[in-house]
């Protein structure tokens, strides 16, 4: 009744190629962008948002970072952690060796620090394919990680290896609170998150679907097949740079090659496939998704054991949360392999007819 | 009465049939000795024919005759071992697909090579990649020159659906159509390229006679209104004899007939190895 | 000095061996079923824990060995029937991620079972130099890595011999090329993938209790299990003998450049050398020393 489309109609392309053709979905977008920007600054504890609203969003970035390169151009990495890595050290040392270099510049430079990275190790791309190519970007992590441990220059020859971030400043204006960096935050993501959107509606994002999709054609009909990939490789670098950067300095506070585990990067693969491998929407949901999961099951843990008297360890908890990921990741794939974006569709779908059954 | 298999197009008259003739031009594409073999097998053995501009030309013969080797010789997925192909003057062993793809030369594929997980629209629009200029900063922020151009080859891709009649689908994911709009779709895609040669790979396989008749009308469509050079494979003879000016004939990777249908239909190589003979009934 | 050289060498072809272990369960599954299991790690950790969590329980040796065999069996045909089957038409990028999903699942089992301390495993065999050698060429070579390495050579060489020559080698061979085609001929696809499931959790315990004797029983064994990837690179996804070749090239490459190369960039280099000698050689040769070229009709 409400989310019917009916009486809008479409006369121009452009108007049919907007991100939000429906009416409604602009006006749920006008809210949630309201209440992201205003209600929530203004509510929330210093708990949700460190704990919760910043490593929502800043996760969420890397995802549709990843989900660029697997998503979109099919090309599978599990290495997303070591190329945020690399943008969080990168910004790290323009910040430190380049004085009064504004924040948001540092940042930037960090991300296109990892998009040089990500060209390198994608490199192989162009010869290997399919979970080849996965162990291929492990000898990226594994490889980047060391690099970055080893080499005394990274972390300005800290005999500790755990450097502490500087803080942030825009235009003078100092980011410490948390309700600034939340908003710092949002600002950045929301702004990529536009800018991925329009980049895989366009014909990049479609020569990058087409080789997922059939690489022998793509070439036929003319996608120079070095240049997409490489660029998939740079632009999800980048993403994962500039998340990586925000990682260290907006939620973590330290800037440590050992916050960006392969484990992070299992959990940013998995964040893409439960929330819909080749969406922007997906990672979002995702990392909501990865972010709350651990949340709930502690609360449910704490449930059982205040009111069932179970004993039960902290151990047995994080156990648990191994398990429900493992095993959500497959149930997913075999009943919504195209995750809660598809979901998600499906309801607006439902929504449609509602209260009518068909 | 042997019975007559019905035509699928209804017989193109005098004057049409001579203005056909009147349109072809010169040599477009000269294929000259190719030789080409994997491995141990050898696919074509020294074929060389010629392809006029504007015309329709067949190359049929048997399964594993080396058709489709050919087709793909032609746009560059194979390099042949021996020969050259010259297209357009420009004579070469081989070509890279990507560089024959921006030389015009746009094909459908035998196994429906689409983009299972775009739409219609997208899978389209992916043909016209050739001729969008702007780079990813700009598309990524969607401004002007960007967004110009992307709803200027939207339109371009919309004539294109309205030439082949697949207004009601072109938001549909590819994957849930059936096979015949399937074809469709992909000789769409080959045609939003605004090819000068098209290289079509068994078009009509696994159509009903409607749906035949449909892409009969598309292909001749295709050649007339847009000028385009047709290299076509199929093994309905009678879509054979109808649409096509001149037809090549192969067997095991060598030609064994070129020339009219008709001198094609009275070929007793060709007869022997792939037409056979209506026998009356006993 | 050239002693030195052959210890690390001969220390890292044993280790190498032990990798191939590892690796052939993967091979396993990939030849029968075009999976590749990325769980197989988990499964071997698993193995490893149940069989030290029996033994805490109060079994001797041998009961434990034939329950956790038991276990492991058991193990592989419910993975076959609820993660596989399931998800037989999918693409295989969908398979492996399923199995990477599956791997997060048996590790979290196993800790949650048995709990997450660091056990030794007593085999009953030392960790020590082969005296015989050691007194004629000065080369220390571990008596535990030499037994280890024969016990695994003679799997491997069994079950190279099990696929060529017999019958239902043959059957799983059919079924790795095409499901459909084995199936029209009358091959029975789920016995197949069962047994597959079967042995690649009996060479999973294998290579567990091996492991685990050597490194001790603790989660870092799941990381064993990545380092048979570059093994698998090397020696091609549905070879045997490249899981052999592959793995004596692996151990005996990390440990060389470890121990020769490492002291010039501060050391630690087992943890990337292998994948990054993996990636250069599929650039060179991107189906491995023994795998089957892939071709792409159009």
């Amino acid at each position: 009744m409400l989310y019917r489309e009916a009486g809008q109609f479409k006369s121009t392309y452009a108007a049919d190629a907007a991100i939000f053709p429906i009416r409604q979905d602009r006006i749920a977008m006008a809210i949630l962008l309201a209440v992201a920007f205003v209600a929530v600054p203004l509510l929330a504890t210093p708990y949700l948002f460190s704990a919760l609203l910043i490593p929502f969003l800043i996760l969420s970035l890397a995802a549709v970072g990843l989900n660029i390169l697997t998503g979109y151009a099919g090309q599978l990495s599990l290495g997303a952690a070591a190329f945020m890595a690399v943008g969080a050290f990168a910004a790290y040392n323009f910040v430190l060796r380049v004085p009064g270099l504004p924040l948001l510049v540092a940042f930037a430079g960090g991300g296109l620090v990892a998009a040089g990275v990500g060209i390198l190790f994608g490199l192989p791309s162009l010869r290997i394919r399919g979970f080849y190519l996965a162990v291929a970007t492990l000898a990226a992590q594994f490889f980047i990680l060391w690099a970055l441990t080893k080499v005394g220059w990274f972390t300005n020859y800290n005999p500790s290896g755990v450097i502490t971030a500087q803080p942030m400043a825009i235009f003078g204006q100092p980011i410490a609170t948390p309700p600034a960096k939340y908003l710092l935050v949002l600002t950045i993501v929301a702004l990529m998150a536009l800018a991925a959107k329009n980049m895989t509606r366009g014909n990049i994002g479609r020569q990058w679907m087409a080789i997922r999709d059939m690489d022998v054609a793509a070439e036929v009909i003319g996608i120079r097949l070095m240049r997409a990939k490489l660029l998939a490789f740079a632009v999800s670098s980048f993403y994962c740079g500039v998340a990586g950067a925000l990682y260290a300095y907006a939620y973590l506070g330290t800037v440590e090659p050992e916050a960006y585990s392969l484990d992070l990067s299992f959990r940013i693969l998995f964040m893409i496939i439960i929330g819909g491998v080749g969406t922007v929407l997906g990672a979002f949901l995702g990392s909501a998704f990865m972010i709350l999961l651990p949340l709930g099951l502690s609360l449910v843990v704490h449930f059982l054991d205040d009111t069932l008297h179970l004993g039960v360890a902290s151990s047995v908890a994080s156990n648990v949360e191994l398990m429900v990921f493992g095993g959500l990741i497959i149930v997913f794939l075999i009943v919504e392999p195209h995750g809660l974006a598809r979901i998600w569709q499906i309801g607006k779908e439902k929504l449609r007819l509602w209260p009518f059954p068909h | 009465m042997t019975p007559q298999p019905p035509a699928p197009a209804p017989a193109p008259s005098d004057e049409a049939a001579d203005a056909r003739i009147a349109r072809i031009g010169e040599v477009v594409l000269a294929v000259v000795n190719v030789s080409l073999s994997f491995g141990g097998v050898k696919a074509l053995r020294d074929v060389s024919f010629d392809v006029r501009e504007r015309e329709i030309r067949a190359i049929i013969g048997p399964n594993g005759a080396g058709k489709s080797s050919m087709l793909n010789v032609i746009n560059g997925v194979y390099q042949p071992q021996e020969g050259t192909i010259a297209y357009r003057g420009v004579q070469r062993r081989g070509m890279q697909p990507h560089a024959a793809a921006a030389a015009g030369i746009a094909r459908t594929f035998q196994n429906i090579a689409l983009f299972k997980g775009m739409s219609v629209l997208d899978n389209i629009m992916t043909g016209r990649t050739l001729r969008m200029r702007c780079g990813v900063l700009a598309q990524a922020l969607w401004v002007g020159a960007a967004r110009r151009e992307e709803l200027e080859h939207r339109a371009k891709v919309e004539e294109i659906i309205d030439f082949l009649e697949i207004q009601h689908i072109r938001k549909t994911p590819v994957g849930r159509l059936a096979y015949g709009l399937q074809k469709r779709v992909e000789l769409a895609r080959a045609l939003a390229a605004q090819p000068t040669l098209l290289l079509l790979d068994e078009p009509m396989a696994g159509m009903n006679v409607e749906e035949k008749q449909d892409m009969c009308r598309f292909v001749l469509d295709a050649n007339e209104q847009y000028g385009t050079t047709i290299v076509l494979i199929e093994h309905d003879m009678s879509v054979v004899m109808d649409l096509s000016d001149r037809v090549v004939v192969l067997d095991y990777g060598r030609k064994i007939g070129d020339g009219s249908p008709d001198d094609i239909r009275h070929n007793q190589d060709v007869i022997d190895a792939y037409l056979g003979v209506a026998r009356a009934a006993a | 000095m050239v002693q030195f050289f052959f210890e690390v060498l001969i220390g890292g072809l044993l280790s190498g061996i032990m990798y191939s272990l590892v690796a052939l369960g993967f091979v396993l599954i990939y030849k029968a079923s075009g999976v590749f299991n990325f769980a197989q790690g988990s499964l071997v950790f698993f193995a490893a824990l149940t069989f030290v969590g029996l033994q805490e329980k109060g079994l001797p040796f041998a009961a434990a060995l034939v329950a956790t065999l038991g276990v492991m069996i058991v193990a592989g045909l419910l993975i076959e029937r609820l993660v596989l089957r399931p998800l037989v038409n999918q693409p295989p990028i969908a398979l492996f991620m399923a199995t990477i999903g599956l791997s997060f699942f048996i590790e979290g089992l196993a800790q949650l079972l048995w709990g997450a301390n660091v056990r030794g495993l007593d085999l009953g065999l030392q960790d020590e130099p082969i005296e015989w050698i050691a007194s004629r060429t000065g080369i220390n070579v571990s008596k535990f890595d030499l037994v280890a390495a024969g016990i695994a050579g003679v799997l491997v060489t069994g079950l190279a011999l099990f696929f060529n020559r017999t019958r239902i080698g043959r059957a799983l061979r059919a079924v790795a090329d095409d499901h459909q085609a084995a199936l029209a001929v009358g091959i029975p696809l789920q016995q197949i993938w069962a047994i597959v499931w079967a042995v690649a959790g009996f060479v999973a315990l294998v290579a567990g209790l091996l492991w685990g004797a050597r490194n001790g029983v603790q989660f870092a064994l799941t990381f064993v299990a990545l380092k048979a990837l570059p093994v698998l690179i090397l020696g091609g996804f549905e070879s045997v003998q490249g899981a052999i070749v592959g793995g004596l090239i692996i151990g005996a490459s990390e440990k060389l450049a470890e121990v020769f190369l490492g002291p010039y960039v501060g050391g630690g280099i087992e943890g990337w050398f292998p994948y990054v000698l993996a990636l250069l050689f599929l650039l060179v040769r991107p189906e491995g020393l023994f795998g089957e070229k892939i071709i792409r009709r159009i």
